[in-house]
């Protein structure tokens, strides 16, 4: 598996603990790139710019990164535009909100 | 895309949790002293000294020592800047703690000395006041929400400073307006800094917590002027002792409090997680209280109701069925966060952490709160009809789910 699949597949870990869904079901992850030194470059978002979750969940970004052994460095940016709608969840994270 | 490096924006929870606490004891203190003088209650007695002591260990004790525990954790999240001091929090956490113990103390057995405690209160709130003036001018983007927690704040200010007027008449006497002064204390405490700051904290954290999307919130800025003018209207009419000013200041409330219940209705129904929580639930019905009892308000004042002891439950009712509630229901999302974050944060995404629902007891919750309401709406109907035994009783279901409640927000920090 690619270092690129291995990074996707740890976002998948990172649980918003207020909704119980993953941030990639969120639709918080907007791009993520992964250079040849291995380093990880992450652009994501949040629901809301006041979330009280903002550095669990960022930081829970960058510790399930961190933890893959080939990565270098991780560089996590936040952004609030785009901002983040519903539209940008899957129909998996939708379903759960039901 | 506009960016930014992740910013630390948690306070040290220490912080929060020890006014939360503190707010929490001062709960149970004040509901047992209003057993043991559940008489007073019955007959409509309100000014008595034990009675003041019970009032303000619960609305100094517990209802703003857990909106200033709250604030430190919110505001930071809120406004999207760290609080101004930690080292000042923890001074003014002391100062204000030790001044609310003192102040309802000397309230409760020695009355004329009461000016003493109410100058510690009063510096403990100051050093609140700047630390929050300071956190907020760091704030880049003001908002609708700056507007309410400044007003609540300005608010605030205004009612100690009538509140040490009273303590100070009191002890050294003066010739000024004593009943205006004490409305005045009254209404801008109760009105002015517990709603508005509600208010202000309603608007972000019902979207947030009912991952509401696309609401516009229209009547933010009408009710937010509203409620001012309404609370300058009542506050003139104390002075001028006019009648339809009073009458109009009540139906500006009304018509705030109005525009605030629609822009929750919209965010609800718009609201994208449709299996809410348990006690977030209580918070929102609390909004519906609060607005039947400003429609209850004016009503009564359109046909010219009098009677005295009746308005005094209404302040009652206001307090409790509203702030209190409210208060409630969120404490029970607030108390599980800062947990979880000071316990869990630093953990996400290296192994299986808990959710925020898991750290605290719904089912219970639902219970206690129920016992709240079947308690406060008992000691109301009891208290109007003064019937003493059933008084007693609904004032011990009262403290004995305030112990309960102690004890369940204990538990979360066992998790």
């Amino acid at each position: 598996m690619s270092l690129y699949e291995q990074v996707k597949e740890a976002l998948y870990t990172v649980i918003d603990p207020e909704l119980g869904i993953n941030i990639v079901d969120l639709g918080l992850i907007y791009n993520m790139e992964v250079n040849d030194n291995n380093d990880v470059k992450v652009t994501m978002t949040l629901t809301t710019p006041g979330c009280p979750l903002h550095d669990s969940i960022v930081g829970g970004v960058e510790s399930a990164i961190y933890f893959l052994d080939e990565v270098g460095k991780v560089d996590v940016q936040l952004v609030w535009q785009p901002a983040w709608s519903p539209e940008k969840m899957t129909d998996k994270a939708r379903a759960m909100l039901y | 895309m506009s960016g930014l490096t992740a910013n630390k924006t948690e306070t040290n929870v220490k912080l929060p949790l020890s006014f939360i606490f503190l707010g929490l004891v001062s709960f149970v203190l004040s509901q047992w002293i209003f057993l043991i003088h559940s008489d007073a209650l019955t007959n409509g007695i309100f000014r008595l000294p034990q009675i003041l002591m019970g009032a303000h260990l619960l609305l100094l004790g517990w209802i703003v020592m857990i909106i200033m525990g709250a604030m430190y954790q919110l505001v930071p999240v809120a406004f999207l800047t760290p609080i101004w001091s930690e080292k000042l929090g923890f001074v003014q956490l002391i100062v204000t703690g030790v001044g609310i113990g003192l102040f309802s103390f000397l309230l409760g057995f020695n009355i004329s000395h009461a000016v003493y405690g109410a100058v510690v209160v009063i510096v403990g709130i100051l050093l609140f006041l700047f630390q929050i003036l300071m956190t907020l001018k760091k704030q880049e983007e003001k908002n609708v929400l700056t507007l309410f927690v400044g007003g609540a704040l300005v608010c605030f200010l205004i009612t100690i400073i009538a509140g040490l007027t009273l303590a100070w008449s009191i002890a050294f006497g003066s010739s000024f307006n004593y009943t205006a002064t004490l409305h005045s204390h009254i209404l801008l405490g109760v009105a002015g800094w517990f709603t508005l700051l509600i208010f202000g904290f309603s608007y972000k954290l019902v979207p947030m917590f009912s991952l509401s999307h696309g609401f516009k919130m229209r009547g933010s800025k009408l009710a937010f002027i509203s409620y001012i003018v309404g609370l300058l209207l009542l506050i003139l009419s104390f002075w001028l002792d006019h009648s339809s000013l009073s009458t109009l200041g009540w139906i500006l409330l009304w018509v705030g409090f109005s525009c605030f219940t629609l822009d929750i209705l919209e965010i609800l129904k718009k609201r994208l997680k449709k299996r809410l929580d348990r006690p977030f639930m209580f918070s929102l019905i609390a909004i519906g209280f609060g607005w039947l009892i400003h429609t209850a308000v004016v009503v009564l004042r359109l046909v010219h109701f009098q009677d005295e002891r009746i308005w005094s439950w209404l302040v009652f009712l206001y307090i409790i069925c509203w702030v209190m509630f409210s208060i409630l229901g969120y404490l029970y999302k607030i108390v599980p966060f800062l947990w979880w974050t000071y316990k869990y944060s630093s953990q996400v995404g290296k192994i299986s952490v808990p959710l925020l629902k898991d750290m605290v007891n719904e089912k219970l919750g639902v219970t206690l709160f129920s016992l709240f309401t079947f308690g406060t709406f008992g000691l109301t109907i009891s208290g109007v009809l003064q019937m003493d035994i059933a008084v007693q009783l609904f004032q011990a279901i009262m403290l004995a789910t305030s112990i309960a409640y102690l004890i369940s927000i204990v538990q979360v920090i066992r998790k």
